[in-house]
């Protein structure tokens, strides 16, 4: 009944519309999924084979696999028996005369310099990637953390990234490194391992080595609690001085058999557990072992371990981060206690593995926060001071001026604890 | 129907406005549309973070949580509910941590020309006097051996490559280790000193402000993240510098002769601490405010320099378009070395390690056994390199193990093989540790050696 041209009309308004829906259509579709199928789907695969193949590189990179380890490798891995004796190596007689002679012979490598005895700091972390990327990150920031008291005091850091021996893996592995660090540097009077999840906040700070001139370890710890409750957490060794003498080779013989993995450690983490105060039922760890073996052979030990509470060697985090500004108000580094603690340790944390004791988001802004507190400190030498205690940018405190060495001599921590004499890092590093 | 209440022409009317109102709506909605797939609408959006949000909404439950990871991770089987673990490291968002607290940032007065800071003209009296005053922070440790700091870093923030905070902890350790054979002092930044010079201009104002407030330190060594020493014993020869500022590693050719922009390399440089090097670095810096200046300079030095692609201005280009420009007045102080890898190129020696290790032994520093292997290109830490990512994460595990060899063998140990993490025993412990042999003299060299009448 519709006029041809009428219909014509329509049909063409129709198409119209049609042809406009649809040009809508493939906008939208572009602008969300990227231009038709004719050449990004070849892009889009080579891209997913990208992606695929890098995450097949990290799986491999993250993995425990060794391209070394035999490819028939059995299942179970040999462990020590329990009747087996393990030893760190052969036993060293004499060590302390030996070490005499040849600090003699080798004037150019003295064991105290500018009057300070030379300190070697030990840590390190496993060789392979941490279970969450973010353990890495925290592992960089501490050792930076460490760099820089370190260089601020003229110590020298090892970083250890290998298992030097495979029976004494995870936390028993500061043990043989310690004892070879002993042997080869004869030069070095102390050994200060700390463990990586522990961070210097007070730059100031500086261990008092005279008051241990009779002791050849000392250890964060409480008397009371080692010797009256004989609880597992009486000493910390997660921050602790060995002297390089005879006697802390001795200590270190009879203090690896606990350690070997397998039976031998899951046979001594049963004693322990028995013996001492507190301890959940696990495998042998060498803090439980150490305590285990100052308290049953004390007569032979004690009268050269210095159990130190007067400063944080070791300061148990929880219960110092939230207290930070507080400090920040109140006090001022070089205190290294309660007030302005020289250490946080942040025990029970294992930002390495998968899973920690206490929350992700307590642990991690703690460490943030315990890190740019200690990072303020170096950073004021040079003007500078972090915008917040959990930001990353940083704000000027001091205004550049053309005379910098004015305002540098009135902030350089190392010219007050080092006085006159000063190490500085003259020849410290030698 | 219609027609009988209003009248066929009404009808008629009300439809073709009807046509045309349909036609007028998918016009502006096609509008509308376009532009937001090209502009993006502010809040509301663009149509890919559209698609971002319906992934994210439908995969939240599997999503590791981090948005910013191009790499999306192999997700280790959770049997607990993990996602609502406070306890589970793998599903936290890190984001939630850090806080850009406070304060504004300096606003740049974009009247006033670039400055590192304020002009100084007498650096060499003021640090010949505090030297003076101080004669326990020394310049020199021992005759010929300058006090040395090298100076490295990375971002505050974790990678976005979930593995590359885990090769800066090795490249970190891998110069802890060389430092302390050679007695040089390592700064590790981790800091943005200005916000203008960002990314990899960020070193001048962090290496202006350790000169001046380091007047003991005689070198600053620059060292990029991304580089690893792999000649443990070998002593950069000092007496060789005695008389420039600023050490290289490059070509005079390439530089003055053909402005090539690769002719040299600021991944590892030594610049001495002097009033020369203060002026150099303000005449360095004017490229790198980031924004209109540096890309302005990108364009500049492309031009002018030989096979650079075009991209913002970096510093190692406007190095040398520097000195290549302005020769006569810098020209002398520098010296561009190529008798030793000061910075190696990873792509020319990965390979070689083997051959190395059968024909040669450290000390050499050279091709035979380079001083220095850059991973120039990897980017380890962040999302895309310009290299496949296998290839540059198995190499530097390499030139890492390579470097690391020469560290345990002091110990007596070595890594079963440059790809593997695990170390074997190579000497037996003995009673008598002292007598260990100590192939490479690496236990106690001479450049770690007190001077000896100083020594208490």
């Amino acid at each position: 009944m519709i006029p041809r041209g009428r219909q014509i009309h329509k049909t063409f308004n129709n198409i119209k519309i049609t042809i406009l829906c649809g040009f809508v259509t493939i906008l939208v579709l572009r602008g969300t999924i990227g231009i038709g199928n004719l050449s990004s789907s070849e892009a889009d695969a080579v891209n997913q084979n990208l992606i695929e193949e890098t995450n097949r590189v990290l799986a491999e990179i993250r993995s425990d696999k060794d391209p070394d380890d035999p490819a028939d490798s059995t299942d179970e891995p040999q462990f020590l028996s329990l009747n087996d004796t393990y030893t760190l190596g052969p036993k060293i007689v004499g060590w302390d005369q030996q070490r005499k002679v040849w600090l003699s012979q080798n004037p150019e490598f003295p064991s105290s310099v500018n009057g300070k005895p030379r300190i070697l700091l030990l840590t390190g972390s496993p060789p392979n990637p941490c279970d969450n990327p973010i353990g890495d990150h925290y592992l960089l920031k501490a050792v930076k953390n460490k760099i820089d008291y370190c260089r601020i005091h003229g110590i020298e850091i090892v970083y250890n990234m290998a298992h030097l021996d495979k029976e004494l893996a995870g936390y028993w592995a500061k043990l043989p490194m310690i004892r070879r660090l002993m042997l080869s540097h004869p030069e070095v009077e102390w050994i200060w391992w700390m463990d990586s999840d522990a961070m210097f906040t007070d730059m100031v700070f500086e261990v008092p080595l005279s008051k241990y001139s009779n002791h050849n370890l000392v250890i964060h710890g409480y008397p009371d609690l080692l010797f009256e409750q004989k609880s597992w957490i009486a000493l910390n060794t997660g921050s602790f001085l060995f002297r390089n003498c005879q006697w802390s080779l001795d200590l270190l013989d009879t203090w690896a058999p606990m350690g070997p993995k397998g039976p031998i450690r899951e046979e001594a983490g049963k004693v322990l557990t028995a013996n001492l105060k507190g301890r959940p039922a696990f495998e042998a760890d060498d803090q439980s072992a150490l305590i285990y073996l100052l308290l049953s052979q004390k007569e032979k030990w004690m009268d050269k371990v210095y159990v130190e509470n007067q400063y944080y060697l070791h300061g148990y985090w929880l219960g110092l981060v939230e207290r930070y500004e507080e400090m920040i108000e109140k006090y001022h580094p070089g205190l290294g206690d309660e007030r302005w603690p020289f250490v946080t340790h942040f025990v029970g944390c294992k930002p390495c593995g998968s899973y920690g004791d206490y929350p992700v988001e307590q642990c991690l802004k703690s460490m943030e926060r315990a890190f740019n507190f200690a990072d303020n400190q170096v950073l004021k030498f040079y003007g500078f001071g972090h915008r917040g205690l959990l930001s990353p940018k940083i704000k000027r405190i001091a205004n550049e001026t053309a005379t910098p060495l004015e305002y540098m001599d009135q902030v350089d921590i190392r010219r007050p604890v080092h006085g006159d004499e000063s190490s500085g890092s003259s020849e410290t590093k030698s | 129907m219609l027609e009988k209440c209003i009248g066929q022409q009404r009808v008629r009317r009300i439809q073709r406005a009807a046509r045309q109102a349909k036609i007028t709506f998918l016009c502006l909605f096609m509008t509308v549309v376009v532009m937001r797939g090209m502009l993006g609408a502010g809040k509301f959006g663009t149509p890919a973070q559209d698609l971002d949000d319906l992934t994210t909404h439908f995969y939240a439950a599997r999503k590791h949580g981090e948005p910013h990871r191009v790499l999306v991770e192999a997700q280790p089987e959770n049997e607990n509910g993990s996602e609502n673990d406070p306890k589970n490291y793998a599903t936290f968002d890190f984001n939630k941590i850090l806080k850009d607290e406070g304060g504004e940032e300096e606003k740049p007065d974009p009247n006033k020309p670039y400055t590192l800071g304020p002009k100084i003209s007498d650096w060499d009296e003021q640090r010949g006097e505090w030297l003076k005053r101080n004669p326990n922070f020394p310049n020199f440790i021992r005759e010929n051996k300058p006090r040395v700091l090298l100076v490295t870093g990375s971002s505050p923030k974790p990678c976005e490559n979930p593995v590359g905070d885990h090769y800066l902890l090795k490249s970190i350790k891998n110069k802890i280790d060389y430092c302390r054979l050679h007695g040089i002092e390592i700064f590790y930044n981790m800091a943005l000193l200005d916000a203008e010079m960002a990314g990899f201009w960020a070193k001048l104002p962090l290496i202006r402000k350790l000169l001046l407030s380091h007047p003991e330190v005689e070198f600053l060594w620059w060292m990029d993240s991304d580089a690893m020493f792999t000649d443990m014993a070998f002593e950069l020869p000092w007496e060789r510098y005695k008389d420039v500022n600023l050490v290289m590693h490059g070509w005079n050719e390439m530089v003055y002769d053909q402005k090539n922009w690769i002719g040299l390399n600021t991944g590892s440089f030594l610049l001495r601490n002097n009033q020369w090097a203060l002026d150099l670095l303000d005449a360095w810096a004017p490229m790198g405010p980031k924004g209109k200046i540096r890309d302005e300079a990108g364009k500049i030095l492309t031009r002018e320099l030989k096979g650079r692609p075009v991209f913002e201005a970096d510093d190692q280009s406007a190095m040398v378009y520097l000195l290549a420009t302005q020769r006569d007045t810098w020209g002398n102080k520098v010296y561009l070395e190529s008798g030793y890898y000061l910075h190696g190129y990873w792509g020319i020696l990965v390979d070689k390690y083997e051959e190395m290790i059968e024909n040669y032994h450290p000390g050499f520093g050279d091709h035979r056994w380079p001083l220095v292997t850059h991973f120039v290109g990897c980017k380890p830490c962040g999302k895309f390199g310009d290299y496949p990512v296998e290839k540059c994460l198995k190499q530097m595990d390499r030139a890492f193990n390579f470097g690391d060899n020469q560290v345990l063998q002091i110990y007596g140990f070595t890594h079963k093989s440059l790809a593997s993490r695990r170390v074997k025993r190579v000497r037996n412990e003995t009673g008598n540790p002292l007598e260990a042999k100590d192939d490479l003299g690496l236990m106690h060299p001479a450049f770690k050696a007190v001077k000896v009448s100083t020594s208490s």
